[in-house]
């Protein structure tokens, strides 16, 4: 194409004050300006490190949930999953297996549920909600049955994992939380997976279209959050030390909800881990926010819940403007 | 008092910068049938939308039963007495015959909050015999011939009191016996005083059952004929005849040997027994009335729908088509026909929307983010992308440049051999259409070769080397494009 004026492309950046980011800094820092100066305890190193340390799991399993949120579906049983592959650890534990097989166990189980799910999913051609809402009953189900109800405490055992500090200081599951959001990050901006991830979730027809498989993609993202929610497990266990059937109940709904107020869109294709990191963050600091100025724990509930919708509120008013 | 049911005039309506309907006129008589002829995309369905209130004309006058309507919707049109019938929507299959017939005005019974059954029931059996139909109302629509769907939508009108009854392609997907039902369920219309507009792209069922008929081309009013007045030839040269201008000068490309052939491909039910070839530097045209089995074929080359029987050779070697990915790897590149449904990533930005086909064929774990800029920067300078920048979500572009992006990323992979283009510049504007005619040509060229499917006829005179008619799921005829006039390729796909 010779003799035709070459145009010059930039990469264009959107203004930064339009982004869900800066949203979430902005409401971050405002309530840890107010929480301060009420309580100056706050902005001690000590309970910065304690919130980071507060958040390590929640993060790792949201992590998990934005890849399978990219692709447009959702895994409501990420909870009991959890709970029944720390049931399984703590019973192996007390019966003094090697750490390597407990490790392995924790995993492989952790993986095999999440790829049940993955697989209903695409076998029966239905909604992922419906089919994880019957194996969270399943999981449950399963670590009440295993445990008979008993409450598994492995008090001064495997506790590495998640009551090192690092120079004395620096939570270790943090460090691993933070490793996992790197990893992520660099799966969905650097690699071909990632591009099949969000071309799934964008539109499912153009991706088949254009020669990638569905499927594929799908059930390597279970694989993904199968591996994530058995290391949260085995994390979270090394720091309660001590398991029962209901352990991780919920956190299937913290987890989303920081995976949409980090803006990734639940129809799929949208969004990206900073997003969910800042979410993670964000919900860390209001539960923390709310100790030191010694709120009713109960209103934490309330207190989430608004800012779930305040962001769903954001994230559909500047699509909205966007439009114009 | 005014003797039309419907009279409207000069109605424009545009749709971004182009004028679907210019300046058009029609009117309805008590007891007549009135027909609307024209090609895919003369604006047939627009005026009708616009009859019925579904769509609002950007001027022009409509006047219902000598009252003048500004803001007309549908529901104002159904309690004026405009009832729709179509193919096979507006009706719910799990409801009965007569819930269907009822449904929005059921009869309470005297317990409340109840429906009166029974009182439904014999009305819609009431109804259906002033039809001559005996069918039991009590029935669910889903388990009843696709002609008793369009039955149950006349027993509605009739039942709302409607004056007016427009029908809409109501035998494209009907057999001869119930094609013959429905034109004496219509006389019996007419005989009632109703007023019938019947669209179809079927001349012998005007013969059959017009009065008069109004012929539309590309949104220009061509004129309104007494059926009894005129003939097939005349309908014909009237739909075609455009001006010079709409057909584009496309440049000959030397054809050399046979590239690609399809030998009696079928699809139970969509496709039978097709066969063709396409040689290097040829473009093969596929025309066609919509729902003629076009799309279906391409799906079927490009290993979306699985044949049921036939070959397809590429340079003498046998391919069996399986998944998309497996044509892409042979060398068959798609275009598909509706861009935002089965093409566009929304939501992301040009260069994933660019690249995607050439890292599938490259297998790339890590993506070479350099070399993905540079690939697009370069479709952004071959094609003439008008775009702010590489981060610019497909969706902020304009309808012409997401055509070419689409388009584009077949374009980075240099071994495709046969280039597939579903209606290549539906919704395109006149400049990126060129445009694209321009690559086609490009790709010509360099001795690919090149299959499309258009319902555009001067874009398929303009470009096809050969035309391929198909008509309910057959190739019936392959026309060589040398003194192809218009006329004679409408002829072929209507069948007279």
């Amino acid at each position: 194409m010779e003799g035709r004026e070459k145009v010059v492309i930039e990469k264009s950046k959107r203004p930064f004050y339009s982004t869900q980011w800066f949203f979430l800094l902005v409401a971050e820092a405002s309530l840890a300006i107010i929480t301060g100066s009420i309580n100056p305890r706050f902005f001690t190193l000590n309970n910065m490190v304690n919130i980071l340390d507060q958040i390590s799991v929640l993060g790792i399993l949201a992590s998990g949930m934005t890849l399978i949120i990219l692709t447009g579906e959702i895994d409501i049983s990420i909870g009991t999953n959890l709970g029944l592959v720390a049931c399984v650890s703590a019973m192996l534990i007390k019966s003094e297996v090697p750490t390597f097989w407990i490790v392995m166990v924790a995993l492989g189980l952790a993986v095999l549920n999440s790829m049940l799910v993955g697989i209903s999913t695409i076998a029966f051609k239905a909604p992922s909600f419906i089919v994880s809402l019957g194996f969270l009953s399943v999981f449950r189900g399963t670590a009440f049955a295993i445990t008979k109800g008993v409450f598994q405490t492995i008090y001064g055992k495997f506790e590495t994992l998640g009551l090192t500090r690092l120079w004395g200081w620096f939570p270790l599951s943090f460090l691993i939380g933070l490793v996992i959001y790197i990893i992520v990050d660099f799966l969905l901006r650097f690699t071909r997976l990632g591009r099949h991830i969000y071309a799934v979730g964008s539109n499912s027809l153009a991706a088949f279209y254009s020669g990638i498989s569905i499927a594929k993609t799908k059930l390597l993202v279970f694989f993904i959050n199968g591996l994530l929610i058995g290391l949260a497990s085995m994390i979270l266990l090394s720091k309660i030390g001590a398991a029962q059937p209901t352990t991780g109940s919920g956190m299937e709904l913290k987890a989303i909800g920081a995976v949409v107020i980090g803006g990734t869109a639940l129809t799929g294709g949208r969004g990206n881990i900073l997003g969910t990191f800042l979410g993670v963050l964000l919900m860390g600091i209001i539960s923390n926010s709310l100790n030191m100025l010694r709120i009713n724990p109960y209103f934490q509930e309330v207190v989430f819940g608004i800012f779930i919708i305040i962001a769903l509120g954001v994230s559909v008013f500047s699509a909205y403007f966007k439009k114009g | 008092m005014s003797d039309y049911l419907v009279k409207v005039s000069g109605i424009v309506k545009k749709y971004g910068g182009h004028e679907v309907l210019k300046k058009v006129s029609f009117d309805l008589k008590p007891g007549e049938v009135h027909c609307i002829v024209g090609e895919n995309g003369a604006g047939k369905s627009t005026l009708i939308k616009i009859i019925s209130g579904a769509v609002h004309p950007d001027s022009g006058e409509i006047f219902i039963m000598g009252r003048k309507v500004r803001n007309l919707n549908p529901r104002l049109a159904i309690e004026l007495g405009i009832s729709t019938v179509y193919q096979d929507t507006e009706v719910v299959d799990t409801l009965s015959v007569a819930e269907n017939i009822f449904l929005g005005s059921e009869v309470p019974s005297p317990i409340p909050i109840v429906v009166n059954r029974r009182y439904q029931n014999e009305q819609a059996k009431a109804i259906l015999k002033s039809l001559g139909i005996s069918i039991d109302p009590d029935i669910p629509v889903g388990e009843l011939p696709l002609v008793y769907k369009q039955v149950v939508q006349i027993a509605k009108a009739l039942f709302r009191q409607s004056k007016i009854i427009i029908f809409d392609e109501p035998t494209a997907s009907l057999g001869l016996e119930e094609t013959k039902a429905l034109m004496e369920i219509i006389r019996s219309l007419k005989k009632r005083g109703m007023g019938i507009i019947y669209i179809s792209h079927y001349l012998k069922e005007i013969f059959e059952i017009g009065d008069r008929v109004t012929v539309l081309k590309d949104g220009e009013y061509m004129g309104t004929y007494k059926v009894s007045e005129v003939d097939t030839e005349f309908l014909v040269r009237k739909m075609v005849g455009r001006e010079v201008h709409l057909f584009y000068k496309r440049e000959r490309v030397p054809i050399g040997e046979k590239l690609f052939e399809v030998k009696g491909l079928s699809k139970k039910e969509l496709v039978e027994n097709v066969s063709f070839e396409v040689r290097k530097g040829e473009i093969f045209g596929i025309g066609g009335l919509a729902g003629s089995g076009r799309t279906e074929l391409v799906s079927l080359i490009f290993g979306i729908l699985k044949p049921d029987a036939g070959e397809i050779y590429i340079e003498g070697r046998r391919y069996v088509p399986k998944t998309p990915i497996h044509a892409i790897r042979n060398g068959i590149c798609m275009v598909p026909e509706d861009r935002k449904r089965m093409a566009m990533f929304l939501g992301r930005d040009i260069v994933e929307n660019s690249v995607v086909i050439i890292n599938e064929l490259l297998k790339v774990a890590f993506l070479r983010k350099k070399e993905e800029m540079n690939m697009t920067r370069r479709l952004i300078n071959e094609l003439d992308i008008v775009t702010s920048g590489f981060s610019q979500l497909i969706e902020h572009l304009s309808g012409g440049n997401q055509q070419k992006v689409v388009m584009g990323r077949w374009l980075l992979d240099e071994n495709a051999k046969v280039f597939i283009f579903d209606e290549p510049t539906k919704g395109v504007d006149v400049g990126a259409r060129e445009r694209i005619y321009q690559v086609m040509i490009e790709l010509a060229k360099q001795g690919k070769a090149i299959i499309m499917v258009s319902s555009d006829m001067p874009e398929l005179l303009s470009m096809s080397d050969r035309i391929g008619v198909m008509r309910k799921g057959k190739m019936v005829e392959i026309l060589d494009n040398k003194d192809l006039s218009e006329e004679k390729l409408l002829r072929s796909f209507i069948g007279v």
